[in-house]
């Protein structure tokens, strides 16, 4: 029955359909201009640490967005820290080998975004914890093979030195974080905004109907995957270029996994400003706790986890009462 | 030869270890449901608690086992109180994320709490070994594979002879159908998910005899459990002994056999879990 039959007929009413207008946008907008105008604010003498901070507040907001552009296809991943940490290690491997830094950081993602696949195509049929764990465990697996490869060829225990990204100025490193950060953000959105959105998120919500529907869940489960993977793997080479030393326990941490998910989780899931909001939030969060306390401030995820499992589902995003700006972007 | 055997008894042995913790989680996943990621945590906390009393009291770990128990089955009736039970209903997403959540806040409380370091308990019974002909068995290691064996099967009494064992395996198999028939669905969930975490408080106390307390010692140990479940099949109780015996052996024999085992063992394990689910999905299991 057409929409017009429909209308003719008894008074049958369409769901309210939330049109995204240009508005929706607008906080987005505001956050990347202020982002962008941070390192002329007169920072005063600690300038290079607050810097550093807004810097890894950036990485944090990558690695936030690209897991939920992957949560968007039902795909919940605990394995987005090796990707994170084969974006850190494919570009220093790739700069040992002799190629420049601009190259190599693409070829990085795009090495990190192929192993995606395959680890996606293993996993397609899995759901729910058992994909968690699944990814848990390929995670374990990539640090395991990595720090047990002899010391010559990734640095095995110890680590790999990594040359500082753009001669070590941290200007220009913010800069360049900024502007994987936009490209993220326009990944994002263009998820959103194509009929990309409507695959994933009928893939998530049932993975039969999707079918039925004939949506190819296969190619759009890695399509996900990928988009997802490449992304990480951009904020590991940030990661890399900015500490300029990687080792296989901290780059592939568990924590690098659970933060971009309560990120997402707290911000918003299936949004574009919220995960980014999260980040800045919880990023802070861990900072101020970070000077208290040595070890355990990762305490602020697990506790923003479960608080907002419990009272905050829909996450930042959710709290917005006036919603008259349509859908969420 | 010898060396096989060995090899083989030792597996056998840590097995017990393996079947304690994963019967818990069995019992938290088939009753209520739960997917525990937090269950490595509730281990970590019986493992403090035995170094706690041995360090500062001065009571041995076995002596204290049952009072931990008990303490820790509280600790887990309310945890289940303040959230778990208001996720039941919830999709299986905000289930797992939020027990996911509690284990990294229970985690990172003991690392700021405690600091990351070890902590080791000593029992004068420690580096006692038993010899049965040619095999030598360490004493801690047999006296909790007994302990372990002893505890499986009073679960399994409990399971399949009692009022309360009855009523868990009918929530289990429907939970409505339980709850027509007039069982307190909510006491049952109550009880089953304390007896779980008690049960890895238990697995807890030995692991501090065994090796050491520290705020990561149960990640390792849960991932293990789940490899378990996930192997003998969700809520399957019996099939949770013969996959622990699996691992246990295997990776007795990795340690054993593979040169630089140390290193790889672990990677063998992650690969197991990762098969398993793997080819449980592909075989068209869920």
């Amino acid at each position: 029955m057409s929409a017009r039959q429909a209308e003719a007929g008894a008074p049958v009413r369409a769901a309210p359909r939330r049109e995204i207008t240009p508005g929706a946008a607008l906080p987005l907008l505001g956050f990347l201009l202020l982002a962008a105008l941070f390192p002329f604010l007169p920072l005063g003498s600690r300038a290079e640490f607050l810097l550093q901070i807004a810097f890894f507040t950036l990485v944090a907001g990558i690695m936030a967005l690209s897991w939920d552009i992957l949560a968007r296809s039902g795909q919940v991943s605990l394995a987005h820290a090796a990707f994170y940490g084969l974006g850190a290690y494919g570009y220093a491997l790739l700069l040992k080998a002799g190629l420049p830094w601009l190259l190599a950081m693409p070829v990085a993602a795009l090495l990190a975004g192929g192993v995606s696949l395959i680890l996606g195509a293993v996993t397609m049929r899995l759901s729910g914890m058992y994909f968690a764990i699944a990814t848990l465990a390929f995670t374990e697996v990539v640090r395991t093979i990595i720090q047990n490869l002899p010391e010559s060829v990734a640095g095995g225990a110890t680590g790999l030195l990594v040359p500082a990204l753009l001669g070590g100025n941290s200007r220009a490193q913010y800069a360049l974080a900024w502007g994987l950060l936009a490209f993220t953000v326009l990944v994002s959105l263009a998820v959103r905004l194509t009929r990309l959105h409507f695959a994933f998120a009928a893939i998530r919500q049932g993975e039969e109907t999707a079918r039925v529907l004939g949506v190819s869940i296969v190619r759009f489960k890695l399509l996900a995957f990928f988009i997802s993977s490449s992304l990480a793997a951009l904020a590991g080479v940030l990661y890399a270029g900015k500490t300029f030393f990687i080792n296989p326990l901290e780059t592939f941490s568990l924590a690098n996994s659970i933060a971009p998910l309560t990120t997402s989780i707290f911000g918003g899931l299936y949004t574009t400003l919220g995960p980014v909001l999260g980040a800045t939030v919880l990023r802070v969060a861990e900072e101020l706790l970070h000077n208290s306390v040595k070890d355990g401030y990762l305490v602020v995820y697990g506790l923003v986890l479960m608080l907002s499992i419990l009272w905050l589902p829909r996450g930042l995003m959710g709290l917005r009462r006036n919603r008259k700006h349509g859908g969420d972007l | 030869m010898d060396l096989f055997v060995q090899t083989l008894v030792n597996g056998l042995l840590q097995s017990g270890l393996y079947a304690l913790v994963a019967s818990g989680l069995a019992l938290a996943v088939g009753v209520v449901g739960i997917v525990n990621f937090a269950h490595g945590e509730y281990l970590m906390i019986g493992a403090f608690l035995a170094w706690a009393g041995s360090a500062f009291l001065g009571v041995d770990p076995l002596l204290s086992l049952p009072v931990i128990a008990v303490a820790v089955f509280a600790i887990g009736a309310l945890t289940y109180r303040v959230s778990i039970r208001h996720v039941l209903l919830a999709p299986e997403l905000n289930q797992m994320l939020l027990t996911f959540g509690l284990g990294i806040l229970l985690q990172n409380l003991a690392l700021m709490l405690l600091g990351g370091n070890t902590r080791t308990v000593t029992t004068p019974y420690q580096a006692s070994s038993l010899q049965l002909g040619d095999l030598s068995v360490g004493g801690p290691k047999a006296l909790a594979f007994g302990l372990a064996a002893l505890l499986l099967g009073a679960l399994y009494v409990v399971l399949y002879r009692t009022t309360l064992g009855r009523q868990m395996r009918a929530v289990a198999q429907n939970r409505r159908g339980a709850q027509l028939i007039g069982i307190d669905v909510d006491r049952v969930y109550l009880i089953a998910f304390g007896v779980s975490c008690a049960l890895a408080a238990v697995a807890g106390v030995l692991v501090s005899v065994l090796l050491f307390a520290s705020p990561t010692v149960g990640l390792v140990f849960a991932l293990k459990a789940f490899a378990i479940i996930v192997m003998a099949g969700l809520g399957n109780l019996t099939g949770v002994l013969w996959a622990s015996v699996l691992l246990g052996v295997s990776e007795a024999l990795v340690q054993t056999y593979v040169p630089g085992g140390g290193g790889w063992s672990d990677a063998v394990f992650f690969l197991m879990i990762f098969g398993t689910l793997v080819l449980r999905s592909f075989r068209g299991a869920r």
